[in-house]
């Protein structure tokens, strides 16, 4: 199974709406776009959200920042629910992740 | 919060910022001197106020600014802290304090000792060594490997290298130890500092950010490979060479064939990162860059004019050597710190004011703590500059001269709006 996700249950869909507030501060481009997000996992039982994410590089100067952000962003809109985002590297990002809504944006 | 990520590795602000704020300073300076001593640049040999400026600008502006800039991009690049943040403020204000007395002591002021060149020189020494030491021990920490990692390790090693070089050249001057022409020994000094140190350095650390910042992937590393092999056999080929009372003029020719040939696969890496970059539209602070790349270009097509074929093309003598060294120091140089400024300190006033907001409340983005239209207008006084003042060179145009001189000192003051507007950003809140 790969490990990047490709279908979304609608609370996970929700999420993944709301991860597109959190830009990458060097390119001002979503995270969610720039195919940083590699899988969304809601359970709407257990009020957990789990977040697999990772970085353009691993020496990525505004890294934990976005961890951060992706952490708040999450709290914020659920408060019940106990939040959690791994850093993973596998698969390495690459530039082809960039959804097509990311490649317009870049060049804006 | 997950380990190894390099914020947690970022220096403090405190540490980066005042070596922008000193480099600023110094940069302002050197472009008031130049345009108070343009005439001098005309003489064609070196003048103590050119001496003056050439080490204000690079000393005062281009290393302070690189120390500066590097503190922050080691642990982007190496994935480690640096060594230790207390010792480059230690170094900051030997530099600080070295400079300050080196550029005074140049100028001769009759109520100063000429001494003061030695202590000055004795601070900037000690702080390049500490420096180089902080670098290579945050190096030996890291478990990177990488051809930008290579590089930086490298022009550490040059840098000291110089550093006790060019101590040996001028107590050479003195007791006379290697019976070789001071011009000789210059000229291995020359090619160490600019090649082995700022080049290789400036290779390092642009072979990691070019590919990050413009979006590459499937980079051509064996150019970069290659070059480091025919960097290194060029720069220790010379500086061997210069040694010697005489040695076949050929051997010294091949060498700097191989520091061009690599300096090319240089260019040719960036090139292809450029040609296949992802981020089509080039932001603020890679326009900067990409014009500082083309001087790069302009200073190596000089240097092989005035090397190989000086002797066609009629310049009166100093000229052409005036021009590649200044396509060099402040075209290419200058250029990449004009752009690169806005890839870097940015980040760090912004990680320092907004950092633990993220998510909670709504931050300006790094690029809102600067003021685009001045880019605008410093990326076209410093173009303008350096076309004024090299075909004042060529030409023997003293208008020319004060013109590109004018205009480089107009370059300075806008760019010091911007980088004291970042340093001395004020944190906002959106609503």
């Amino acid at each position: 199974m790969s490990k990047i996700q490709t279908e979304f249950t609608e609370a996970e869909q929700k999420v993944r709406e709301i991860l597109k507030q959190v830009p990458d501060p060097e390119v001002n481009v979503n995270i969610v776009d720039l195919g940083l997000v590699y899988r969304i996992k809601v359970d709407e039982e257990a009020k957990k959200i789990e977040v697999d994410t990772t970085l353009s590089t691993p020496g990525c100067p505004v890294g934990d920042t976005i961890i951060q952000h992706i952490e708040n962003i999450l709290k914020a809109t659920y408060p019940d629910y106990d939040v959690k985002v791994n850093l993973v590297w596998d698969p390495q990002w690459d530039p082809s992740m960039i959804t097509e809504e990311g490649r317009i944006a870049l060049n804006q | 919060m997950q380990a190894g990520l390099s914020t947690q590795n970022a220096p403090s602000v405190w540490v980066v910022a005042p070596h922008f704020l000193f480099g600023t300073l110094g940069f302002l300076i050197a472009s008031v001197l130049a345009v108070l001593n343009y005439n001098d640049f005309l003489g064609y040999h070196l003048t103590p106020e050119v001496i003056a400026i050439t080490h204000l600008m690079i000393l005062g502006w281009l290393s302070m600014v690189i120390f500066g800039a590097l503190y922050q991009l080691i642990p982007v690049v190496m994935e480690v802290k640096i060594f230790s943040e207390k010792l480059a403020h230690v170094t900051l204000g030997m530099l600080i304090t070295g400079v300050s007395l080196l550029v005074t002591g140049f100028f001769k002021f009759e109520f100063i000792s000429e001494r003061i060149i030695d202590v000055g020189g004795t601070f900037v020494i000690t702080a390049i060594v500490l420096f180089s030491i902080n670098t290579l021990k945050s190096a030996a920490k890291s478990k990177v490997k990488s051809i930008s990692k290579k590089y930086i390790i490298v022009s550490g090693l040059y840098l000291v290298l110089n550093v006790l070089f060019g101590l040996f050249i001028i107590l050479n001057m003195t007791f006379n130890w290697v019976k070789v022409p001071h011009n000789q020994l210059l000229r291995g000094h020359l090619v160490v500092g600019l090649v082995g140190w700022f080049l290789m350095l400036i290779i390092g650390v642009a072979a990691k950010l070019m590919p990050m910042f413009l979006i590459v992937h499937k980079l051509k590393e064996k150019y970069l490979e290659t070059a480091f092999y025919l960097l290194n056999i060029g720069i220790l080929g010379i500086f061997t060479l210069v040694w010697f009372p005489k040695y076949p003029t050929v051997l010294f020719d091949i060498f700097l064939l191989l520091i061009l040939t690599g300096l090319i696969l240089f260019f040719l890496f960036n090139w292809d990162v450029y040609k296949h970059r992802m981020r089509k539209k080039l932001d603020s602070g890679m326009k900067p860059t990409a014009i500082a790349f083309i001087m790069f270009l302009l200073s190596m097509i000089s240097f092989t004019v005035m090397y190989f074929f000086g002797d066609y093309v009629g310049a009166k003598p100093g000229q052409l050597e005036i021009v590649s060294g200044f396509l060099l120091i402040y075209g290419f140089f200058t250029g990449i710190i004009l752009g690169q400024t806005y890839k870097t300190l940015p980040f760090i006033i912004w990680l320092f004011h907004y950092q633990k907001l993220v998510g909670k409340q709504k931050t300006p983005l790094p690029a809102e703590l600067y003021n685009d239209t001045f880019i605008t207008i410093h990326t076209w006084t410093f173009i303008l500059s350096v076309v004024f003042f090299v075909a004042g060179i060529l030409l023997s145009s003293k208008y020319s001269v004060l013109a590109g001189s004018i205009l480089i000192l107009l370059t300075s003051i806008t760019y010091a709006y911007n980088s004291t507007k970042m340093i001395f950003h004020k944190k906002m809140i959106k609503q």
